[in-house]
């Protein structure tokens, strides 16, 4: 017995002195590192469905980014539906990262800084990042705080969100229908009718499951039924579902699932991708950017118009909608922010990382057009998700003036009420949780109009209440209303 | 020599029976007694540290008992718990009953490759992943271009719109989960009826049993062992709920959940966007627990009865 206990201690001391070696082998650090001829290899996790050629890009941006600044970058792609949990699972298990995609969306960026996820990139900004705070419009960097602090690199893009009516040109033509009257989800109804009468296999309301019907408030956590007004003057948090407005949007959504403009399988479908691929829809809502019926008439191939449902303005969720952060556990976190900085103020880089190789993938038209090429199919990148988007070339159908209107739209936004806030859920994670389930349970069904609100909304607000919604609105509450007292 | 001596001298003895065992040893000792040290997260606030994830471990903060608040905070702990282990008890009865029913069918079917066949169609199913299972029931139940409701139709039955109408489900999760697995049960139970001794059957067909008196007291007695180890081992599973059959199959209908939502798919929809990997934590150990308690009791009765068909 005792022999068979010392030899156990053995192992353990054993193990632990094997690990003290190993985890001091990773710990080493060369300074002489990070220079043309010793360059050193940043990974790179960023969002989208992998593309074939990334490694072959990523060799020719290696060669000229450790030219540059003496780096070599290999990028890995995770596709949209498996990038949260794939960098949850990465992050919580320290895997090595050096940078990483993150936004209000896919991997939650407040929640993920909360958990040290990401490294407090301050100092780094004023250091290595100087170039990202010249080009970026300011109100990114102060809107993607985190108690005080920055944790990632907003991309240059949009900054205000505009939601707007978008309507299948072609049905548009066919029935010459007139689209610029419409504003409300009221207003749809004429329009959704004629096609409902005289196009039996078209979906006249494009709904899916994660149809969020627009009202003038401005959410605590998105899709959590906590909000307050857009012109709120007070900053009290209400319950969404119990205020006059979604009342009556879930009503007309309700009518018009009965009168069968709404898929009958909308609260369960995931989304609208194949109806969208065979042109069998008619309207839907979408999130805009100035230009935008061009960028989908052209990924669809057919002509999509646009007309808007809201006003623009500046929400968390639009400054924070794509990030790149530097991970916490990042061994080179001042290679990584300088290659960061290059990334958002080098041509050059910023059009190799975003089109690939010119020649192969694309080839210029002029100086600051391009054209893409048969290869750039297997090398096809979400340009939003890689930092600066005013950077990149236009396609020969862009208006010569895109990136002055993107600037023309972005000074217009008017901020909205909870704009620089972030609700920190740590004493209410209980609560959370289980609210999260109660509006997994109802919201959908609510939403797409599937279910009667004059019974529902009731029954969903018990089952929130009794969730500890309540709860979770007078810490929000008391949250925000310390945040007002010290930053007015 | 001593003890030492003795065990390098049993190692040597046994060398050939070690090293048959080793790569289980090994894959248990990595993947479930090794990360069993992970139950510690169940009671931390997790958070990460720079230096990896031991140091998240040892860093994060100490918080008892609050990660299991959420599963207990609402009446759905009593719906989910309720749900689960429901099923599981149908699971359990009824795929029993239908898996040993049809292995002695595909047993006393004397053409043999006819029994192929059927063996081959039963056990098909077990390989299709539930979003492939969940995408056939849709066909079937869809509202508009559903099997089932056209059907209906011709029978002037008004359309049912099976995807936010609880009533039906209880009755569609259990046949469906039946359709997937009895074949698969079934020929575990048919490799059991082919090592019974031919020489028993002789022997009562001599003495004048019919079939069903053969089957009655050669077959199922001689099965009892299998069948026992194997219902314990469903029991101590009895916490953990199909997360593809409850969360693919319904097509996460939320109207459905009353009926649907086990403990699985609970804790997936509370923690999937807030991620708190304690919460989870804490959740699968509650599941593991109540499972290690009821292997133990169900086992301890099992002794009782019958001391050579317990698990130990």
């Amino acid at each position: 017995m005792i022999r068979k206990k010392r030899s156990f201690t053995v192992a353990l001391s054993l193990l632990l002195a094997m690990s003290i070696v190993l985890s001091a082998c990773g710990g080493g650090k060369n300074n002489s590192e990070g220079t043309a001829e010793k360059p050193v290899e940043l990974i790179w996790y960023t969002i989208g469905t992998p593309q074939k050629d990334v490694d072959k890009v990523m060799a020719e941006v290696s060669k000229y980014t450790a030219e540059k600044i003496g780096v070599t970058v290999k990028m890995s792609m995770i596709d949209w539906g498996d990038y949260s949990q794939k960098l949850q699972v990465m992050t919580a298990s320290g895997e090595a990262v050096d940078m990483m995609f993150t936004s209000s969306w896919a991997f939650d960026y407040v929640q993920n800084a909360r958990k040290g996820a990401f490294m407090q990139i301050d100092d780094l900004l004023k250091e290595q990042g100087k170039g990202i705070v010249d080009t970026l419009d300011p109100a990114f960097l102060e809107g993607s705080k985190v108690d005080g602090h920055n944790y990632g690199v907003p991309a240059n893009k949009e900054l205000p969100a505009q939601e707007v009516w978008r309507f299948n040109k072609q049905f548009v033509d066919k029935y010459k229908l007139d689209i610029s009257n419409v504003y409300s989800l009221e207003s749809l109804e004429p329009l959704l009718k004629t096609i409902k009468e005289n196009e039996p296999d078209v979906y006249p309301f494009a709904v899916d499951k994660n149809q969020m019907p627009y009202v003038p408030y401005d959410y605590v956590i998105e899709k959590l039924p906590m909000a307050v007004s857009l012109d709120t003057t007070d900053y009290k948090i209400v319950n969404v579902l119990d205020t006059p407005e979604m009342k009556q949007i879930l009503n007309t959504m309700h009518k018009y699932y009965k009168a069968g403009y709404i898929p009958t399988e909308a609260a369960t479908m995931d989304s609208m991708t194949d109806v969208q691929t065979t042109g069998k829809w008619f309207a839907d809502r979408a999130t805009s950017q100035p230009f935008a019926d061009n960028l989908w008439s052209a990924s669809y191939g057919y002509p999509v118009v646009s007309t808007p449902a809201s006003d623009a303005m500046i929400y968390n969720w639009s400054v924070m909608g794509s990030m790149q952060s530097i991970s916490a556990n990042s061994k080179y976190p001042e290679k990584a922010m300088e290659f960061l900085n290059l990334l958002n103020t080098d041509p050059v880089l910023r059009n190799m990382v975003d089109s690939g190789i010119e020649g192969v993938h694309y080839k210029k038209a002029s100086d600051n057009v391009m054209e893409n090429l048969d290869e750039s199919k297997n090398y096809d990148m979400p340009t939003f998700s890689l930092g600066n988007v005013m950077l990149t070339y236009l396609n020969t159908t862009d208006p010569t003036n895109k990136w002055e209107e993107f600037k023309k739209f972005n000074d217009a936004g008017t901020s909205a009420p909870l704009l620089g806030f972030n609700f920190d859920t740590s004493k209410v994670t209980t609560e959370i949780a289980s609210v999260q389930n109660v509006k997994e349970e109802y919201w959908a069904a609510l939403m797409t109009g599937t279910v009667d609100p004059e019974t529902y909304l009731a029954r969903a607000n018990d089952k929130f209440k009794a969730a500890g919604l309540d709860k979770i609105m007078a810490e929000a509450q008391r949250q925000l209303d310390e945040w007002r007292a010290a930053n007015k | 020599m001593g003890a030492f001596g003795r065990f390098f001298k049993n190692i040597n003895k046994n060398a050939a029976m070690l090293i048959m065992v080793l790569p289980a040893t090994l894959w248990f000792i990595f993947f479930s007694y090794l990360p069993m040290a992970g139950m510690v997260i169940a009671f931390k606030e997790y958070r990460y540290s720079r230096d990896g994830f031991l140091a998240s471990i040892i860093e994060s903060k100490w918080v008892g008992l609050q990660n299991f608040k959420f599963l207990f905070s609402t009446n759905d702990a009593y719906i989910i718990t309720r749900n689960t282990v429901v099923y599981n008890i149908f699971f359990i009865v009824l795929g029993l009953v239908i898996a040993v029913a049809m292995a002695i069918m595909l047993a006393e079917i004397t053409n043999k490759r006819l029994a192929k066949v059927y063996q081959t169609g039963m056990f098909l199913p077990y390989f299709l992943s539930w979003v492939i299972v969940g995408y056939f029931v849709f066909s079937f139940l869809s509202l508009d271009r559903g099997v089932v409701n056209q059907v209906a139709g011709w029978f002037g039955i008004d359309p049912v719109n099976w995807y936010s109408d609880p009533t039906y489900w209880p009755i569609i999760i259990v046949v469906v989960f039946l359709w997937k697995s009895v074949g698969y049960n079934s020929v575990i139970y048919l490799a059991a009826i082919m090592g019974i001794d031919k020489s028993l059957y002789e022997a009562a067909m001599i003495d004048g049993a019919n079939k069903w008196q053969q089957i009655r007291n050669i077959t199922i007695p001689m099965l009892t062992p299998l069948i026992t180890i194997l219902t314990l081992l469903a029991i101590g599973k009895i916490f953990y709920a199909d997360f593809g059959l409850f969360y693919q199959v319904p097509r996460d209908s939320g109207t459905l959940y009353s009926v649907t939502n086990v403990i699985d798919t609970y804790v997936y929809r509370g923690l999937k966007s807030t991620g708190e990997i304690g919460m989870s934590t804490a959740a699968g150990l509650y599941q593991s627990l109540i499972g290690f308690v009821l292997v133990i009791t169900s086992n301890g009765i099992v002794r009782k009865f019958n001391k050579d068909n317990a698990l130990f």
